[in-house]
């Protein structure tokens, strides 16, 4: 019997263990006819005892062959997932660098300006605040082209933006965009100490709240006891800066017909300073606060 | 007898199995299913990825342009940024369809020479009418600490929990500082022996001396100021030293008056044509 290596290099193994295999296939099956020939008991067992022997050998050979052809594909695929590990790393790290980056764009809108680049120029996203609380924003889409130009904006209609780019959107970006900032900022505040006036303090109004749409003039009147005999207090408030979020002039007016007792002068008086000086809903929960302790003086 | 047939048939099922083994079982280099399959999928991960990294590339390269722009137009260069979130909202809030989430946020980066980190807490309450979000926890640590000036600025920042103010401030404080700088490296390199920078070309004030007139003194104090609304604009005075004898002889107190009329010269020239003017008018025979 020939002991042909099954295990040939690469292409020729297949043909080569196969082939092999069928060799030893005919060579059993010769001596499997053979073994079926008529022979004496002694003879069988010893040619069963030859064949046993042939086939162990066999099957051994065949298991080595699977054994080395599960190694081979396993060691090609190994060959190439180096490689693939190395692309790979390359990808993560951008993926992660494009995280970062996201990451920070998302957080330029706690500037106050934020922005995002478009096929025409730039969307530029203002956000407005007022003491901590955050508000409305706007926005203001520009195309660069000479001259600049704003392609749309939702900037309220009552706030000076054609004034505002006639000064400074051909010379100064920036500056453009940081008045802008300020109007939109102080408008914001207004509007919000007007709304928190007449949601949180309706009780000490006793009239509804005069206001126009920039939130700069504002009237109302209002008591400090809602229940008392006491005439309501008229305030108009006048906002002449439309960058300030507190107002330039104070009237505060008695609405009764007699004159004003000495305490309450000096009501109206601090009244009016308070209302120059507090944002609008503070200064009435300073007067809620009031009327809190005055009941409290009553009780006792 | 038995045993050894039954071992043969045992053997002769087993061979055929390995054959069959050894059929099914491809070369790594034969096109045929499973290892092939899994390899092709392999390759079309790798070429999604090329591909995808080229995506990945444009898209970064558009991000980062955009970070720039913000970058250049705040003045302020975020680095890094992370949020957590954590939902408060309550069993009895969710039955009055009220939800509250606290936002916490951490962010770093730094204008020009200051770098900063703040770490702040956003509440957001959602009510069937509307959504409220407030700032409720600002803290804000800046390096260098020196700047006496930026420091209440800071306090007042953390206190009114005013992010826009903070950085808006920041970025013209910065402005103005880099300017001051500017100008009174400018004013040294142009009159080296004249005008002295105590702390260097960061310091807040500049002292002009004359080698020809010793014990007169010129030192112009340029602080930057931050008022209670975020405003920045500097604030220059000028201070005087001058010999008893000087002072004697000086009838038409000049130098008395001497830091009122600077204001009046700033008002009136500028910073820096002010600046010049002083130093030639001290140096005024050095210069002749």
């Amino acid at each position: 019997m020939e002991q042909t290596n099954p295990l040939r290099p690469d292409g020729e193994s297949k043909g080569g263990v196969l082939a092999h295999l069928e060799r030893l296939e005919t060579q059993m099956s010769k001596s499997c006819k053979q073994s079926e020939e008529p022979q004496s008991v002694q003879a069988q067992e010893g040619a069963l005892g030859t064949k046993i022997h042939k086939l162990r050998r066999l099957r051994d050979e065949l298991r080595a062959a699977v054994r080395h052809r599960q190694a081979s594909v396993k060691a090609s695929i190994a060959n190439v997932e180096p490689n693939l590990a190395v692309e790979m790393s390359e990808q993560e790290v951008l993926e992660e660098k494009l995280e970062n980056v996201k990451a920070v764009l998302q957080a330029y809108r706690f500037t106050g300006l934020s922005g995002k680049l478009t096929s025409r120029g730039v969307c530029v996203c203002i956000s407005t605040a007022f003491e901590g609380t955050l508000l409305d924003s706007y926005f203001v889409d520009l195309v660069i082209q000479k001259p600049l130009q704003i392609h749309h904006h939702s900037v309220p209609v009552f706030i000076p933006l054609e004034e505002i780019a006639a000064k400074y959107l051909q010379t100064n970006i920036q500056h453009f965009l940081f008045s802008l900032c300020e109007y939109l900022n102080a408008y914001s505040g207004r509007k919000y100490q007007a709304d928190r006036l007449q949601s949180d303090f309706a009780a000490l109004l006793t009239g509804p709240l005069q206001r126009n749409p920039l939130c700069n003039l504002l009237s109302f009147t209002y008591k400090l006891d809602p229940g008392g005999q006491s005439f309501p207090f008229c305030a108009r408030l006048l906002y002449k800066d439309l960058t300030a979020t507190l107002p330039t002039d104070v009237t505060v007016t008695y609405q009764g017909v007699e004159p004003l007792s000495t305490s309450w002068e000096e009501q109206r008086a601090s009244h009016e300073t308070l209302f120059c000086t507090k944002p609008l809903h503070q200064v009435f929960a300073s007067f809620a606060r009031k009327g809190e302790k005055l009941d409290m003086s009553l009780v006792s | 007898m038995d045993t050894e047939l039954a071992e043969v048939r045992a053997l002769q099922a087993e061979i055929a199995a390995l054959r069959r083994a050894c059929e099914d079982q491809p070369a790594p280099w034969e096109e045929k299913s499973g290892v092939q399959k899994s390899f092709q999928a392999i390759q079309q991960f790798s070429s999604e990825g090329w591909k995808s990294s080229k995506d990945l590339k444009s898209q970064l390269g558009h991000l980062e342009s955009e970070l720039s722009f913000l970058s250049t137009l705040t003045g302020i260069n975020i680095r890094n940024y992370s949020k957590q979130t954590e939902d408060l909202t309550g069993t009895e809030m969710t039955e009055k369809s009220i939800r509250k989430v606290l936002q916490r946020h951490r962010l770093s980066g730094n204008c020009h020479m200051v770098t900063f980190q703040l770490e702040f807490q956003i509440l957001e309450i959602q009510n069937k009418e509307r959504l409220s979000s407030a700032v409720t926890d600002l803290n804000i640590i800046m390096e260098p600490t020196e700047c006496s000036e930026l420091s209440e600025f800071v306090s007042r920042a953390e206190e009114r929990k005013d992010l826009f103010m903070f950085f808006r401030s920041l970025h013209f404080f910065v402005e103005w500082f880099e300017y001051r700088k500017r100008t009174f490296e400018h004013f040294k390199e142009k009159y080296p022996e004249a005008v002295h920078l105590s702390e260097g070309p960061s310091s807040p004030s500049m002292v002009i001396r004359s080698a020809s007139q010793p014990g007169f003194e010129l030192v112009i104090v340029w602080r930057i100021q931050i008022d209670e609304d975020g405003k920045v604009f500097p604030k220059l005075d000028l201070l005087t030293k001058v010999p008893q004898r000087a002072l004697e002889l000086d009838k038409n107190r000049a130098i008395e008056t001497a830091p009122l009329s600077f204001r009046t010269l700033l008002g009136v020239l500028g910073i820096e044509a002010a600046l010049e003017s002083l130093i030639k008018s001290l140096c005024a025979e050095q210069n002749g």
